[in-house]
């Protein structure tokens, strides 16, 4: 399939978040500076040492049967539900022909996190010995990809892809070049994650990267770049893209909110969680160079910002070492302040955010940014969003434990 | 007590969200829009429910009659009065 390299538009965004779902609400409360991190509501909370995440508000009655809610996971619901959104906003209707070369690419974390620990739950505690008939098929991986490609009829590529935190930056790259090397028209990308669960929320607790709780507001407990910052705040949601052919988006009149215009992966081989410079800055520059831009070139960064005391300090490193002399001039934010740290899903979500930041000329802020620390001396957009600011291209980072960094850059439509 | 027949008719009727009335003994579970992971699901409720264990070379089944006899069968064979 020779093909010159086809430019790939972002016609359709759809969401479920701990700050609303749907993108403008979104979009709207991060400008706002609100959060959507709170303490955890579930009867076993009281159990967990740290009691905060940033849980979305998602009634699945209210957007499926309950024939569907039976086989799918929350993952799931929320990978439907967005890519059902996404479309919508696209006003894209797939005829058969489209359908061959219209496929899905999803990024997860943990999957169906939610039944599987159902299914463990009844075995080892209520000392059932059989579980539900559709365990496997809601704690599969590959599901919530699969749920959204037999919801539309998607006959193209449907891949799932698993590098813990950057999982859907991954995913929406991916598509990126499916489309950008002519093998899709149309892709459905993104990510979702559903894993606010006991076991879950334990298995992180125990890995000692969780964010303490504020003594005085729970909301303000994920603090990135500050000097008093002590950890992530999980969170849960989704976001789904839709990407298209830019000339086949511009020939049927689309909404053009922006172009991938770059991604870049680099793998971080030192360790399994601690991140250094020198690979993160190597998926910024591979991302750059794809899209034949220099650092000058970008407006934003929407940083990985995870708010772990190494994170921060290696990301500002990165993006020093990368943008040199134009580093102190570019604003760099972590939305995780606001909407917490989603795993899988988190890259789509950032995506989404730079993206209209792109278009509306708004950059979301850091939030809880009070105390400065010199390991992280960037402009981070403190506290206040920020108007007006002229960009054309701006940058989203996803970093990840297991090594896989990826980076995309988003560009205004011309 | 509910015979078996009413206590499959209301586990499909919840599961399809509809009335039980429109369900009767002489309708495939296909006509019905079940698949065959639906049957599990259905023969995983009702086991619950007559609290017996269905083989799984016995869940060939076509009408809902079909499913009643086959639990009525098992109920007599694992839980003899």
């Amino acid at each position: 399939m020779p093909h010159t390299p086809r430019r790939v538009a972002i016609t359709g965004l759809g969401l479920v978040s701990p700050l609303g779902d749907s993108p403008d609400i979104f979009f709207t409360n991060l400008l706002a500076g609100k959060s959507g991190i709170a303490r955890i509501k579930a009867d076993w909370v009281e159990q967990l040492d740290n009691k905060i995440a940033a849980q979305a508000d998602f009634d699945p009655t209210e957007h499926f049967t309950k024939q569907q809610i039976a086989v799918m996971d929350r993952v799931s619901q929320f990978s439907v539900y967005t890519a059902q959104q996404a479309l919508k906003d696209a006003g894209l209707k797939l005829q058969r022909a489209d359908l061959q070369r219209a496929g899905v690419y999803l990024g997860t974390g943990m999957g169906g996190a939610g039944s599987i620990e159902e299914g463990y739950a009844r075995l080892y505690r209520d000392g059932a010995n059989r579980l539900k008939p559709f365990t496997v098929l809601m704690a599969m991986n590959n599901a919530a990809a699969s749920q959204i490609a037999l919801e539309f009829g998607l006959q193209g590529p449907n891949l799932t892809f698993c590098t813990a935190c950057s999982s859907s930056t991954i995913a929406i790259g991916e598509a990126y070049r499916q489309i950008r090397h002519g093998y899709a028209d149309t892709m459905l990308a993104g990510g979702s994650e559903a894993l606010l669960t006991y076991g879950t929320l334990k298995a992180w607790e125990a890995l000692r990267t969780l964010a303490q709780e504020d003594p005085t507001d729970a909301s303000a407990s994920c603090k990135p770049f500050a000097a008093n910052r002590t950890g992530l705040v999980l969170g849960e949601g989704a976001a789904m893209l839709v990407l298209e052919d830019m000339q086949r988006a511009k020939a049927r009149g689309a909404r053009i909110y922006g172009e991938i215009s770059g991604y870049g992966t680099a793998n971080d081989s030192a360790h399994i969680t601690q991140p250094t410079v020198d690979a993160q800055a190597n998926a910024m520059r591979a991302a750059l160079d794809c899209a034949g831009l220099q650092p000058s070139d970008i407006g934003y960064i929407n940083a990985h910002g995870t708010a772990t005391i190494l994170n921060d300090a290696t990301e500002s490193s990165a993006i020093k070492q990368v943008f040199g002399e134009f580093a102190a001039s570019i604003p760099v934010s972590s939305t995780k302040s606001m909407h917490g740290h989603l795993m899988g899903a988190a890259g789509a979500v950032e995506l989404l955010a730079t993206t209209l930041a792109v278009v509306s000329g708004s950059i979301p802020p850091t939030m809880n940014l009070l105390e400065p620390d010199p390991a992280c001396d960037l402009d981070y957009t403190p506290n206040a969003a920020r108007h007006g600011v002229k960009m054309k291209h701006a940058m989203s980072n996803s970093f990840a434990f297991g090594g896989t960094g990826a980076v995309l850059i988003v560009s205004k439509p011309d | 007590m509910q015979s078996t027949l009413q206590i499959l008719t209301k586990i499909i009727a919840d599961k399809l969200e509809v009335e039980p009335a429109t369900i009767s003994a002489e309708s495939t579970l296909e006509a019905l829009g079940l698949d065959s992971l639906d049957t599990f699901d259905i023969i995983f409720s009702a086991e619950e429910i007559f609290d017996i264990k269905v083989p799984n070379d016995q869940v060939n089944i076509s009408t809902l009659q079909d499913v009643v006899d086959l639990f009525d069968r098992l109920i007599k064979e694992q839980h003899p009065a």
